[in-house]
């Protein structure tokens, strides 16, 4: 009994771009007549109209996050970090006209550390903070990690990701994925993430490939090109001209090489990490392929180029669709097994150090 | 409206029921007639608002999260009076309307905007000097010992200085040994010239001209302004991240803007005057100097980024020269040489802490 059969692929995105243009508009005015204050509205707003639309199974998520917590989140993070690195600017600025520019230099290195702690520490915390103002048949998710351990993962499982050349970055990257999941619940039940790189590390290598390719068809253009050169009536002139040319279509041709790669060893990752995730029994599952990614990012790029710019309102609901359309869900939940989040969240007030949102960042 | 169906989530678990809906006092029951289940009175002042998106709306309930009751379409009569406004923009705007707000809000910012700019000016003067005096000594030190000293040095710059600062303003003059064409004002009204100005220029003069300029930004507390502006703005702004080397830049290529430079000038001629010196010197030296804008000589344009130089500023200082005036010289030649040969001859000077900043 109340059990819920998975049909379909569970997630379903059944928002219109025309019903969420008033919600944009209207922020984007908001937003820059307060001098930016009002994003933390916006954010909710959009948010609040998002996850209203999104359907998981038979129900819509709810979003009760509100505009208030992320705001004074973003507040604290001011006074906890803003005002210390502004006196420690200072105070850099002082050592330096002082002449102890080595002392200034520890200073700085332990502002950057401390600041690189904070990232892992609010990348927990956002996640942390969203998933206990998501709804579904009235129970939410959370955790009851605070995620200071996290912090300390996030540095130095990604400085051992950078050494090396670098080799071990998807290692890093899955395991604080799988790591950061680990520790999330929804309802009573905790997410088991169980993410492997393994997969992903064949298009990783693409990166160390592409360079000795590039490096090849360089000297293979080159050779070719030198008789052609030589033939040519206008001489050194039309020479230099054509080497402009090849030199310029190599850039673009190395930066949208490295472009693509990053876009493939992204989606094959992204597919792995939320393949590995479930919950009791439910199991997840990402559809989207590189050329869906690809599709995703050159609609951007087009949408804010033939806006000029305000099209960039409309992202965030073009990407949370992408997100959900290509979701997926197998498996099956029992809903009288759901029982409500005990997780602490609301303990320590609606907000505050909760509200570390990525984005007050 | 008997038989109108609520579904209906309990917040305990996410069983999902329809509901019927039985008033009773100043709430009402839900109940689910196929399963007997009945769940527990509720206030209608409890109920908050969720969401209505379309026809779909949303109520939940302030005493038990995870509440939920929601129907479709219109609600029925007798229920609709009770159930709760949702927010649209947030509070405070939805009370305005969303013109009356927007339009608030701009005026707002426009003050903001206004008082941002302004109000460093007006909050620097009411610094006590003392204060700025402890902050730039914390601040400035001894310069990292890259104060250039020799006995004669140090008497032709004191001669300097009390020709253009007789009432002492400047609580320090000193000489850096810095290959920049440049002279900074610091907190606490210390006044540093760099040795490359000194090799820069071609007469005592022009660095009297330059001194007197430094000295109005001392006499109006431009330093003081910049800090304040600057740390208004990296709060504003949540000026996290930089470097060092981007901090020390901004105290030393601190734009005070343009009236602030003007009026900089204003000093420098009229203290030049009382002195008795020429300011051709000085509006020679503006030329020289702004012709080299594309010059080889990239220093020149360490003083023109924070000084922005005009034509305007050099036919000041030429329309200063009084025709007929006993002018004398700001330093003898003994003295001149001294004060440029001071860096080179002062074993103790520490050198230029690298190639630019």
């Amino acid at each position: 009994m109340d059990q819920e059969r998975i049909g379909g692929d569970g997630f379903a995105f059944e928002g219109n771009w025309r019903d969420y243009a008033p919600i944009a508009f209207t922020n984007l005015l908001l937003t820059i007549v307060t001098l930016g204050i009002y994003r933390f509205w916006a954010t909710t707003r959009t948010r609040r109209y998002l996850w209203a639309n999104t359907r998981f199974i038979d129900d819509r998520l709810e979003w009760t996050g509100t505009g208030k917590e992320l705001f004074l989140g973003f507040l604290m993070v001011l006074v906890l970090i803003g005002i210390p690195l502004l006196f420690l600017q200072f105070g850099a600025q002082a050592l330096i006209l002082q002449g102890h520019a080595g002392l200034a230099g520890i200073l700085t290195l332990a502002a950057f550390v401390t600041i690189f702690y904070m990232v892992g520490l609010a990348r927990f915390r956002a996640l942390r903070y969203r998933l206990s103002r998501t709804w579904w048949h009235g129970i939410r998710g959370g955790s009851d990690d605070q995620g200071f351990g996290y912090g300390i993962s996030y540095m130095w499982k990604s400085f051992v990701g950078s050494i090396a050349l670098g080799l071990l970055i998807p290692w890093s990257m899955m395991s604080l994925w799988n790591e950061r999941w680990n520790r999330m619940s929804f309802g009573p039940h905790g997410f088991e993430a169980a993410g492997d790189h393994g997969p992903t590390f064949r298009r990783f290598l693409l990166f160390y490939l592409f360079p000795i390719v590039a490096a090849v068809g360089i000297a293979i253009v080159a050779v070719a090109a030198i008789p052609l050169g030589g033939m040519q009536p206008g001489g050194n002139a039309g020479r230099i001209g054509g080497m402009f040319v090849v030199i310029g279509l190599f850039i673009v041709g190395i930066y949208a090489g490295l472009g693509l790669i990053a876009l493939a060893f992204y989606a094959s990752f992204f597919r792995e990490a939320v393949g590995g995730l479930s919950l009791t029994g439910l199991n997840f599952h990402f559809h989207a392929r590189t050329r869906d990614w690809f599709l995703l990012f050159l609609g951007d790029i087009a949408l804010v180029i033939a806006t000029l710019g305000i099209g960039s309102i409309f992202l965030q609901y073009r990407h949370w669709k992408f997100f959900v359309t290509h979701m997926g869900a197998t498996g099956e939940i029992y809903t009288d097994e759901l029982t409500q989040s005990q997780t602490k969240t609301s303990r320590h007030g609606e907000g505050l150090l909760d509200a570390l949102d990525v984005g007050a960042f | 409206m008997p038989d109108f169906r609520f579904w209906h989530y309990d917040g305990v678990t996410a069983v999902r029921r329809s509901v019927l809906l039985r008033p009773a006092g100043d709430g009402f029951w839900l109940e689910e007639p196929e399963s007997g289940w009945t769940g527990a009175h509720t206030r209608w002042s409890d109920l908050t608002v969720i969401g209505a998106e379309a026809d779909r709306s949303v109520y939940g309930n302030s005493a038990i999260p995870g509440w939920r009751m929601g129907f479709s379409g219109e609600a029925p009569d007798g229920i609709a009076a009770h159930l709760p406004r949702g927010e649209r923009y947030g509070r405070w705007i939805d009370r305005f309307g969303f013109w009356p707000a927007a339009g608030v809000f701009t005026v707002i910012a426009a003050l903001v905007v206004w008082g941002a700019l302004a109000a460093p000016g007006v909050i620097a003067p009411l610094i006590p000097r003392s204060w700025e005096n402890r902050m730039g000594d914390a601040m400035v030190g001894d310069f990292g010992g890259r104060f250039c000293r020799t006995p004669a040095g140090d008497a032709a710059l004191q001669a300097l200085v009390a020709q253009v600062d007789p009432r002492h303003e400047a609580r320090q003059v000193a000489l850096a040994n810095i290959p920049i064409v440049n002279a900074v004002t610091l907190p606490g009204g210390r006044i540093i010239l760099f040795d490359g100005l000194l090799q820069q220029a071609r007469s005592p003069d022009e660095v009297a001209g330059v001194l007197g300029h430094e000295l109005g930004h001392v006499r109006h507390r431009d330093t003081m302004t910049g800090l304040v502006r600057q740390l208004g703005l990296s709060v504003v702004l949540g000026g996290l991240g930089g470097n060092t080397g981007a901090y020390l830049n901004g105290v030393l290529a601190m734009s005070y803007g343009r009236d602030a430079e003007s009026a900089a000038d204003g000093v420098a001629i009229d203290q030049m005057r009382e002195a008795r010196i020429s300011p051709a010197a000085t509006a020679a030296f503006f030329e020289r100097i702004g012709g080299k804008e594309e010059g080889r000589e990239a220093q020149a344009m360490t003083w023109l980024s924070s000084h922005p130089l005009s034509a305007e500023r050099r036919r000041r200082f030429a329309a200063a020269v009084k025709p007929g005036s006993a002018y004398r010289p700001a330093l003898d030649q003994a003295q001149w040489q001294a004060l440029r040969g001071s860096c080179a001859a002062d074993p103790k000077a520490a050198k230029f802490w690298g190639e630019g900043f």
